[in-house]
């Protein structure tokens, strides 16, 4: 009977649910090498047999924005931001995983790690040692580690087969289901860290306009709601 | 309203910066120090939606699914390992290290601690000891008598009497390395104890294994450079305002609902 009430409820959940990802993304806005993620609302059209059909929005289509977050000077050694394409990949104990944060260091025993300890891997897959007497280690544009003028390995990069399925995991890491392949073409800087590539203009504007179609909609119900008990009196009458 | 909490671990996130910055600005003339960097990660991801769900009976799946994030977590805050400058200082037990290496002093309790600070003193037994008395490793004594010392690249330390032209070795300072000198826990006071995850120190003198060499005279300023510093405090700040708008704004949608009835 009340249909008007339950399509604004969806439109009303939905809302909540983009505003939920707006706050995450705002609080992520100095994670290092975080994406925007995003919400977009599809229609749901449930057809009542005799009446007409009634459509619903559900907002359960994720979007992962994938645009280049700026660079941040850091002068750290172990310091790496990927311009372009590509992703590094880390080896966690659940599998690896790709990540553009690229701020890592060398653990006890030399191998190159992230902040939360899993190792990075080179282009084959292994991770790359740092021999503990190195003076100086350089990154040539293509991932390759020099260690005193001799190169020691390549860090990897790697790109999702499907770019739209990424699964998001704790420690700006993606899980890719459906398997990585080698990227030739991305750059590697070193001394450099990737921003979030939140806009935070976009994040507030945005976010206003979610709270105001909010309001707009707990108007509507709230009319709604009067509609219905001003009918229910009028009849009971 | 999870935006709510999400908020304020975006808040909390933003103060752990600000707190970062206020320590690394505080400590600018700090001989021998480096400045600290906050780093965060995104926190767990709630499925709302699980990508690959089946979506119709002809077995399309959904896409991408709905994951919401539920805020951010300080990930770590690392050393930024950096040579800082060297300042001619003139102090005869004055050391800075040129390269990555420690020096190793023994605290009270006979625990090994390391340190960048080379602003060496002696005791009143003539003991070479730091600032705050402690000895460095190993022990080197200089005579009452000795007229001047001299400490050269590779850490020997000569003493020069009055009554020869010979100068005379009294031992040499040793350097220590770390696989990952980040992994370091700092105890204040200039010094860093070994942990599980910095991993055992090398020990070798000065100008072998990469360590760096020794320089009389002079002592290693902090390496924090106060333009990058402010820069992140202005970021800091706006990022924490932000956040604090997302609460504001959560606020008014649950006053929004609670007013329907």
């Amino acid at each position: 009977m009340d249909n008007a009430g339950y399509t604004t409820l969806t439109r009303q959940s939905g809302l909540k649910r983009e505003m939920t990802v707006l706050a995450n993304n705002i609080a992520n806005a100095a994670t290092t090498g975080y994406r925007a993620g995003g919400i977009t609302f599809s229609e749901f059209i449930k057809s009542a047999p005799g009446t007409e059909s009634i459509s619903m929005a559900t907002a359960n289509v994720q979007t992962t924005s994938m645009e280049q977050g700026a660079l941040k000077r850091t002068g750290g050694t172990f310091d790496f931001a990927v311009e372009g394409a590509g992703f590094f990949m880390v080896q966690t104990p659940d599998g690896d995983r790709l990540t553009r944060a690229g701020a890592f260091t060398p653990n006890e025993n030399g191998d190159l790690v992230n902040m939360d300890g899993h190792l990075v891997l080179d282009g084959g897959g292994a991770p790359i040692f740092i021999p503990p007497d190195a003076t100086g280690v350089d990154v040539a544009s293509d991932g390759t580690f020099s260690v005193d003028g001799l190169p020691i390995g390549q860090i990897g990069l790697y790109k999702p087969l499907n770019p739209l399925d990424l699964k998001r995991e704790t420690g700006v890491l993606f899980d890719a289901p459906d398997g990585v392949e080698p990227v030739e073409e991305g750059r590697v800087l070193q001394g450099f860290l990737e921003n979030s590539n939140v806009n935070p203009i976009l994040q507030m504007s945005r976010m206003i306009h979610v709270q105001r179609a909010y309001e707009m909609g707990q108007t509507f119900l709230e009319n709604e709601h009067s509609r219905i008990r001003d009918a229910v009196k009028t009849f009971v009458k | 309203m999870r935006a709510l909490t999400i908020a304020a671990t975006g808040m909390s996130a933003q103060q752990l910066r600000v707190e970062t910055i206020s320590n690394n600005l505080a400590n600018m003339s700090t001989t021998g120090y480096n400045a600290r960097r906050a780093e965060f990660a995104d926190l767990h991801y709630q499925q709302v939606s699980r990508a690959g769900a089946i979506s119709s009976a002809d077995g399309s799946v959904l896409p991408t699914g709905v994951q919401v994030g539920l805020g951010v977590r300080p990930s770590a805050i690392t050393v930024q390992l950096e040579q800082g400058s060297l300042s001619n200082t003139g102090g005869d037990l004055d050391v800075a290290i040129e390269g990555k290496g420690y020096l190793e002093v023994t605290l009270p309790s006979g625990q090994s601690a390391y340190s960048r600070d080379g602003g060496l003193k002696r005791s009143a037994d003539g003991l070479i000891v730091t600032s705050d008395g402690y000895s460095v490793v190993p022990e080197i004594t200089i005579p009452v008598d000795a007229r001047s010392i001299s400490i050269n690249g590779d850490g020997e330390v000569y003493a020069y009497f009055a009554d020869t032209p010979d100068a005379e070795l009294l031992g040499q300072f040793t350097l220590a390395s770390f696989s990952n000198a980040k992994g370091l826990e700092a105890i204040g006071g200039n010094l860093f104890v070994e942990t599980e995850a910095s991993g055992a120190p090398v020990i070798s003198t000065p100008g072998e294994d990469g360590l760096g060499t020794l320089r009389q005279g002079y002592l290693e300023d902090s390496s924090v450079d106060a333009v990058r510093e402010v820069t992140e405090l202005i970021e800091a700040q706006r990022g924490y305002e932000m956040n604090a708008k997302v609460i504001t704004a959560a606020d008014q949608m649950m006053a929004a609902t609670a007013q329907v009835r």
